[in-house]
């Protein structure tokens, strides 16, 4: 199956990849980004928030962007 | 990115993005923050400044991580790719010193840490600037760069109306000295099926003639 995956991690992803059936988000997560920290990450499946559990299926858009961007004087 | 080492060790604004960057620093009494979009053939040419939707005071500023979310998929579905919307990171500081401070070391390194290079960007409020690219691959470094406006390329006019939209639309105020209550909680007791208020709820109609 495709997936859309849009990413900031190393070089950046917003293209399709060829992800196995019955990948799920921690999979993806951990083959495109590494040891699975998802605290430091907002994810999304179709612009939801998902589980780490959560199948993926074909077509579906997966997003890993960061959290708590905060600055202060 | 450029190849020559003199123009990496430059961040450039158009006179378009260095505008709108000073305009909306200028427009509210707080920090303001947001993402450089760069020039699809040359990263280090900011062309604009995008807004995310945040909570502001005069000293802090804290993104929606839901409205970041929002800006990946939007700039995704304009064409762009993360490495021309999400490496540069800009925000302002009052007074004088733009030096980034602990708080903005650690979001720098959380938030931008795992990406091949980033640039963080602090404009304070009497101009001084603070510019500094961080490089993840390889054995990592840090540089600080140059910051410039440059004046040889195409440009539109400034928008200011829709500039202060945006700002409306993304900015909530956070006044610590206002109420101890939260700015939902105030709202949720008279409009409940309304949405949070924004800068502009909160200001007198004097702040709209600013704004125009």
């Amino acid at each position: 199956m495709k997936v859309l995956l849009i990413s900031n991690d190393a070089g950046g992803y917003a293209h399709h990849v060829e992800a196995p059936d019955n990948t799920t988000v921690q999979q993806m997560f951990e083959r495109h980004v590494g040891a699975f920290h998802a605290d430091s990450y907002l994810i999304r499946v179709n612009r939801q928030p998902a589980a780490a559990d959560q199948v993926l299926r074909d077509g579906d858009r997966v997003s890993f962007t960061p959290q708590k961007i905060e600055g202060a004087a | 990115m450029q190849k020559t080492n003199r123009s990496n060790r430059v961040l450039r604004f158009s006179p378009f993005a260095l505008a709108k960057l000073v305009y909306l620093r200028d427009i509210g009494p707080t920090e303001i923050g947001g993402f450089g979009i760069s020039n699809a053939d040359d990263l280090l040419l900011i062309e604009d400044i995008q807004l995310v939707r945040q909570t502001c005071s005069v000293t802090s500023v804290e993104f929606d991580d839901a409205s970041v979310a929002d800006f990946f998929d939007s700039q995704v579905d304009a064409g762009r790719q993360p490495e021309q919307f999400a490496r540069v990171w800009v925000h302002t500081h009052p007074g004088a010193s733009p030096s980034p401070s602990q708080t903005d070391e650690e979001t720098f390194s959380r938030c931008f840490g795992g990406v091949d290079w980033a640039v963080m960007h602090i404009l304070a409020e009497e101009g001084n600037t603070y510019t500094r690219a961080r490089f993840n691959v390889g054995p990592g470094t840090d540089r600080r760069l140059r910051c410039r406006t440059i004046l040889d390329c195409e440009f539109p006019g400034t928008d200011h109306d829709q500039w202060f939209e945006e700002y409306r639309d993304n900015v909530t105020i956070d006044d610590p000295f206002a109420s101890r209550r939260s700015l939902t909680d105030r709202y949720d007791d008279t409009d409940w099926w309304q949405q949070p208020p924004t800068a502009a709820d909160l200001w007198s109609d004097r702040l709209f003639e600013v704004g125009r």
